[in-house]
């Protein structure tokens, strides 16, 4: 088994064009871009390549990176438009699926303050986090910690094993439609976070942060979109942690939260009727005709552009099982009503 | 500013766990974290497999006394028998300490945290969550210091202490966001910023940061530095980037592979091959691609780690991440080729010289982590024990600092300090005078680094290496920096980087000179064996007057004894 040198492909380069965004608050006053083209061979990074810029070509460039290796999340950015880490993205790969031929076209982040260049502002993401108590306030007190262990079961661990894969390079968050229209949204990361404490055994205040999840802001103002999901770098199902707390929040209370009711019974009367949403109407019903007009209207064109969007209510065929559902669903009703009233004496 | 009580250097798990300390010690102290990056970045989140604790869930048998030893003889007795006391009889209480404030531990069957075997322990005592074991404490601790209301200072950059004679005032930072020099005057600073492995830039598997900036300060400021010369190298590192292919491969049958097809493991490790101790198989490595036995590339010589007759059902069952990670960083699919790899620099077991409750030298200055050197690896870490480390004496330094901090006055740090910091700083960033590219220089001490102060040692070479690294000191006087703007200036963090890089690498290239024997990582060609008469010892580097000054201090012993290390 003689293997040739050449193996890799080390001689093979392609010219390759980064059209990188440009933003230093001190000097412009409006962002542009700038472009770089370097031979690039199989096997780099789109943060190899930046990094090759930076120390052969323009030293101002600025971005942020750390680890390299896909887990510190510092180097989220769009890449040809898709928010990602550019220290896990292979150059050919985007070569591969450019529109303009040989034109790779890198921007920061959306949804979060722009900083300069590449970089954006995370303080945003961290005060929602803290705003969500977005950690275990465990039931053991902690003069007693370091005793002895929670017996935690494999089926609990797998609750959160998936969402503790997250690594707040903000991907999610700069893809969220929702975010797009109103900055003060809890954000898909900080949804995440929260629901693998309100899932966590340890955890004392599951109630306290569902509360606040309730709120405006919070998660009854997601539109289903599943941009989250399909762009997180981790392939976490964050929208399993989405309908989770939902699920959650009408069991255990039930229609009482004034904000959050309308959306409470949009989505309960869409599971009775179909067995699953209708998330197209869902914005209108909760937030009104003209707020769904002035706020998403111009994101849902662009959707339909891209073939995104949700299909329309009609085409919505009822889930399978749907009498099961159904029973399960009165049930369900039942156990509120009844919550309610043990609330309400 | 008002002035701190406890001003934490470094956001990884140790300057986490001190903060919290610090805090549970003592409410109402008023404490602050600096990081260059935000906490959760730190290097802290790359490790993947465990961290060791005689828990005894999955061995019934394991006890804290076998943790002892397995340290004890892995560090090759370099380690200080009572430092590993401390480290070994608090693992199990900081695991569960841990798991009690919602670090997601894997589970055994009977739902108690689950241990896994790892190098150089006699029974299974790594506790992990599945293979983001470091990311997951990390995550754990920094929600906890939310919790509890840590001030952070986010993206600040530690530049200088402030010395006054034996007494430090406190630190001097750079906001990175604004390019402002800022004082933090302090009663007490903890360093815990993490390794300097990275010093052999793309032959590292550390992150970009792990340029041992808080080393570096501390040496500048007159506080020695022990044991620098010890620098552990894993074998299997991607070629391009350092990362690092974990054991796994080979444990499910991987081939390592010469350009000539050969199995060359079967010449220097006949019965266990490829599964040989990581010291040795990085030793084998390196001889096969210095003998000219390796494949060449721009990137540098390699050989192959060999999947392919494992099948594509096997990887992708059994090695998913193995193959994400070359098919991301690589480019190469290890179902259909061979992954290009060689040795990586991968642990710093120097550090800031402390004592067991992370005391400097210096009044009111601690440091722990990786960053600090108790010492618990002496020469050799062993995996798992250096989260240990970090959690274990990063706490014991936030009580400590907490608890010594009202012994000191609080210093004022002047305007003028600041100012000059400021010029110093931005000194490179004259066009008159400096020309020389950071990268270029960077480049050159990674591999004068790899090349002469690597895993095969021997005097000439690291003369050699001493020379070159101070023709790049002299070099790095005439650095430009390019970008001169305020905001976000990444070009002057790199520059201030690889200044202490080139500090260190002095010292690291000093220690193996002098240590005329080899132990643990440190393998000297010119004489290949321990020599406990006359290297049973640290070795202490101190700056003074500009120069790097060796002294050394005693290896504490206690119930063992000095043994041959065999496996
Ligand atoms: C790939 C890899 C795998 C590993 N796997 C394992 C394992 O399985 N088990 C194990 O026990 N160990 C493992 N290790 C080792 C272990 O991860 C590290 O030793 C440990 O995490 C170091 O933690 P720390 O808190 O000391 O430093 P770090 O986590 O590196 O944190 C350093 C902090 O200091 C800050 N900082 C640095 N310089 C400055 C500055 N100038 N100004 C301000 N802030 C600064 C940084 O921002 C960062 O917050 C592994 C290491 C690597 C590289
Ligand atoms: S599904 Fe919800 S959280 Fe996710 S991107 Fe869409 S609106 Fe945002
Ligand atoms: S959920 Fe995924 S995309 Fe979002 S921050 Fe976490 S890892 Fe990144
Ligand atoms: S640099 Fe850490 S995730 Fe890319």
């Amino acid at each position: 088994m003689t293997v040739p040198i050449d193996q890799h492909n080390e001689g093979v380069k392609k010219n390759v064009t980064f059209r990188v965004f440009r933003f230093n608050p001190q000097v412009d006053s409006k962002p542009y871009f700038d472009d770089y083209t370097i031979p690039v061979e199989r096997g780099i990074t789109v943060l190899r390549s930046l990094n090759y810029i930076k120390e052969h070509i323009d030293a101002s460039v600025s971005f942020r990176a750390f680890c390299q290796a896909g887990i510190c999340g510092s180097c989220g950015m769009r890449v040809n438009g898709r928010s990602q880490l550019a220290c896990t993205t292979q150059v050919w790969d985007v070569l591969a699926r450019s529109r303009d031929e040989g034109i790779i076209k890198v921007e920061p982040l959306r949804n979060l303050p722009l900083i300069k260049d590449l970089i954006v502002d995370m303080d945003p993401l961290v005060d929602k986090m803290k705003h969500y108590s977005n950690w275990i306030d465990s039931t053991m007190p902690e003069a007693s910690m370091g005793k002895k262990e929670f017996l935690i079961s494999e089926e609990e661990f797998l609750r959160y094993d998936k969402a503790t894969d997250c690594i707040l390079c903000a991907s999610c968050v700069s893809e969220c439609s929702i975010l797009r229209a109103n900055k003060e949204y809890v954000s898909p990361a900080v949804l995440l976070k929260s629901y693998r404490m309100n899932v966590d055994s340890r955890d004392s205040i599951h109630g306290q942060r569902l509360a606040e999840l309730v709120k405006d802001h919070g998660v009854w103002d997601c539109t289903h979109c599943y941009r989250c999901q399909e762009s997180c770098v981790k392939s976490i199902p964050i929208m399993d942690a989405i309908h989770g707390i939902r699920e959650d929040a009408i069991e255990s209370r039930g229609m009482k939260d004034t904000s959050g009711s309308k959306h409470a019974e949009a989505f309960m009367s869409d599971i009775e009727k179909k067995g699953k949403l209708v998330e197209a109407t869902l914005p209108i019903r909760t937030n009104g005709v003209v707020w769904t007009l002035q706020n998403l209207l111009p994101m849902a064109v662009k959707m339909i552009m891209k073939r995104r969007t949700p299909p329309p209510p009609p085409l919505v065929k009822s889930a399978k099982g749907i009498k099961i559902f159904r029973e399960m669903f009165r049930e369900m009703t039942e156990h509120v009503k009844q919550d309610h009233k043990s609330h309400k004496k | 500013m008002k002035p701190f009580d406890v001003v934490i250097v470094g956001g990884g798990g140790a300057g986490l766990y001190a903060a919290m300390e610090a805090m549970k010690t003592n409410p109402s102290l008023n404490i602050a974290v600096l990081s260059k990056v935000y906490p959760n970045r730190s290097h802290t989140s790359a490790a993947q497999g465990g961290a060791n604790a005689a828990l005894a869930n999955k061995a019934k048998n394991d006890t804290v006394e076998m943790h002892i030893f397995d340290t004890i003889k892995g560090s090759d007795y370099l380690a200080d028998q009572d430092a590993v006391d401390v480290l070994c009889s608090e693992a199990p209480k900081i695991i569960r300490e841990l798991e009690n404030m919602g670090t997601p531990w894997s589970r055994m069957d009977d739902n108690t945290i689950a241990q896994r075997p790892f190098g150089g322990a006699t029974l299974p005592r790594c506790c992990y969550c599945s293979d983001k074991t470091g990311h997951t404490i990390l995550q754990t601790l920094y929600e906890q210091c939310l919790k509890k209301g840590v001030i952070f200072f986010n993206e600040y950059f530690a530049l200088n202490l402030s010395v006054n004679g034996s007494r430090s005032r406190g630190l001097i930072a750079m906001n990175m966001k604004s390019g402002k020099v800022e004082a933090f005057p302090a009663r007490t600073v903890i360093f815990a910023t993490g390794g300097y492995a990275k010093m052999y830039w793309n032959r590292s598997s550390n992150a970009a940061g792990n340029t041992g900036d808080g080393q570096a300060i501390a040496f500048r400021s007159g506080i020695p530095l022990k044991d620098m010369e010890f620098v552990q190298f894993h074998p299997t590192g991607l070629r391009k980037s350092g990362l690092l292919i974990t054991e796994g491969a080979r444990g499910e049958g991987g081939y390592l592979v010469n350009k000539d097809g050969e199995r060359f493991m079967a010449r220097y490790a006949k019965e266990k091959m490829e599964l040989g101790p990581r010291d040795l198989v990085s030793r084998s490595i390196e001889t096969e691609i210095l003998e000219g036995r390796g494949f060449d590339s721009p990137a540098g010589t390699y050989i192959h780690l060999d999947l392919t007759h494992l099948g594509a059902d096997l990887i992708k069952s059994r090695l998913p991440q193995i193959r994400e990670m070359s098919m991301q960083f690589e480019g190469v699919d290890p179902i259909e080729e061979p992954i290009p790899i060689r040795p990586t620099a991968h642990y710093s077991m120097g550090g800031i010289d402390t004592d067991n409750f992370g005391r400097t030298v210096m009044q009111g200055v601690y440091a722990a982590g990786e960053c600090g050197c108790v010492s618990v690896h002496g020469a050799n870490r062993l995996g798992g024990n250096s989260l240990l480390d970090i959690l274990v004496f990063g706490r014991i330094a936030g009580h400590t600092a907490a608890e010594e901090a009202q012994q000191f006055e609080p210093g004022t740090i002047s305007e003028g300090e600041l100012k000059e910091q400021l010029d110093e700083v931005r000194g490179g960033m004259h066009s008159s005078g400096n020309y020389e590219r950071y990268g270029a220089l960077r480049e050159d001490l990674g591999k004068t680094l790899a090349s002469n102060v690597g895993i095969y040692r021997e005097s000439s070479l690291l003369q050699k290496g001493i020379q070159e690294i101070s023709e790049l000191k002299e070099r790095f006087k005439k650095v430009r920096v390019f970008d001169t703007s305020d905001v976000f200036n990444t070009n002057l963090m790199q520059v201030l980087e690889l200044k202490n890089m080139l500090d260190l690498a002095e010292t690291v290239a000093a220690g193996a000179y002098a240590r005329q024997e080899s132990r643990g990582s440190h393998t000297r060609v010119d004489f290949p064996v321990r020599d406990d008469v006359n290297w049973h010892k640290h070795t202490l580097a101190t700056l003074v007057n500009g120069k790097v000054v060796l002294g050394e201090k005693p290896v504490t012993m206690g119930r063992y004894e000095l043994q041959e290390r065999t496996y």
